[in-house]
């Protein structure tokens, strides 16, 4: 999954030279995938879903939690019917993730507009052990808030990408992570 | 977290254009479907249709490398994967794939798709690939016990 290195990078963990070339040559792997299969080679295409697939899917659950599943699913049919535009494999990743999030917003919102009485069941935040999990926090934010957030923190994209991928202008993409982490933090201090 | 077989068999139809992906739910368990799907070198070619016989050349992990004579008498070199629930076979001309899911009922939902390929593009020829699905699914349910 090179772009979780990638991210790694990008909240200063240390990246080691050697884990960089891996990272390296995975996102190598990928973009050769990617040409072979836009060239008709349906293995390629095959060895594509399953090397995209846990990257895709990390993405899904962090912005559409339980409906991450369903998320991915979608997030993968998009991705894949629409490889045959993606102009510059090389950008194969930013791309990915860009759909990827997307749908994992639209998907959240859908999931949120058919159970609304689910929100009245968000768990107080006074409880001393769900304070402690990072998902019950997350699930308080809206899904647009955790995706600047799965952008900005842990895919350590600048404000201007992190707008470009939600479509949004930079100023908004400031303000919505400035909102979200604050939501985090007062949920997470309960 | 990641999807189904046959969730991911259609990704793979999305993807490729001209594919069609054909579903039906067996009354039998998932290892007695795979059991007949998964056998490359008996039910496999049983229920395919024009397929006459295969024979398994190499393995090598999920990897597998076959080769198909159809009724007619033409010969397909195959090479792909094959794993629990899951198997996808290209050869220069051909491409098939297949996928099963136990459905936790006793039931098993399966999913093939495939057909002639197009060369230089992630495409098949559609005309008469879905009748010829569709054959495969009523022959697979016929073959499995």
């Amino acid at each position: 999954m090179p772009p979780a290195d990638h991210a790694d990078r990008g909240v200063g963990r240390g990246v080691g030279l050697g884990a960089d070339r891996g990272v390296e040559r995975r996102v190598d792997r990928g973009v050769a995938l990617a040409r072979a299969a836009r060239r008709g080679d349906t293995l390629a295409l095959h060895d594509l879903l399953d090397h995209l697939t846990p990257y895709i899917a990390r993405i899904c659950r962090s912005i559409a939690l339980d409906d991450g599943p369903d998320a991915t699913q979608e997030a993968l049919v998009a991705v894949f019917t629409s490889l045959r535009s993606l102009r510059d494999p090389e950008a194969l990743y930013g791309w990915v993730r860009g759909i990827s999030v997307r749908e994992a917003v639209r998907v959240a919102k859908r999931a949120a507009r058919a159970r609304p009485a689910e929100l009245a069941d968000v768990p107080e935040r006074g409880d001393p052990q769900l304070a402690a999990d990072i998902d019950d926090v997350l699930s308080r934010l809206s899904p647009q808030h955790r995706a600047v957030l799965v952008l900005r923190d842990v895919e350590g994209l600048d404000e201007e990408s992190a707008a470009a991928v939600l479509g949004v202008p930079a100023g908004t993409a400031k303000s919505r992570l400035h909102r979200a982490r604050q939501s985090f933090r007062k949920a997470w201090n309960g | 977290m990641t999807p189904s077989n046959v969730g991911r068999l259609r990704v793979m139809g999305a993807a490729i254009r001209g594919a069609h992906v054909v579903e039906g739910v067996l009354p039998s368990s998932f290892d007695e479907v795979w059991g007949v799907m998964g056998d490359l070198e008996g039910g496999f070619g049983d229920f395919q249709p024009d397929m006459r016989s295969l024979r398994v050349l190499r393995v090598d992990g999920d990897r597998v490398e076959a080769l198909a004579r159809s009724r007619y008498g033409l010969r397909a070199h195959f090479h792909g994967v094959l794993r629990p629930g899951w198997g996808w076979l290209q050869s220069r001309f051909l491409v098939v794939g297949m996928a099963a899911d136990a459905m936790g009922d006793g039931r098993t939902r399966v999913a093939l798709t495939g057909g002639v390929r197009v060369p230089g593009r992630p495409a098949l020829v559609p005309i008469g690939a879905r009748g010829e699905l569709e054959r495969a699914m009523r022959r697979l349910g016929e073959r499995v016990p």
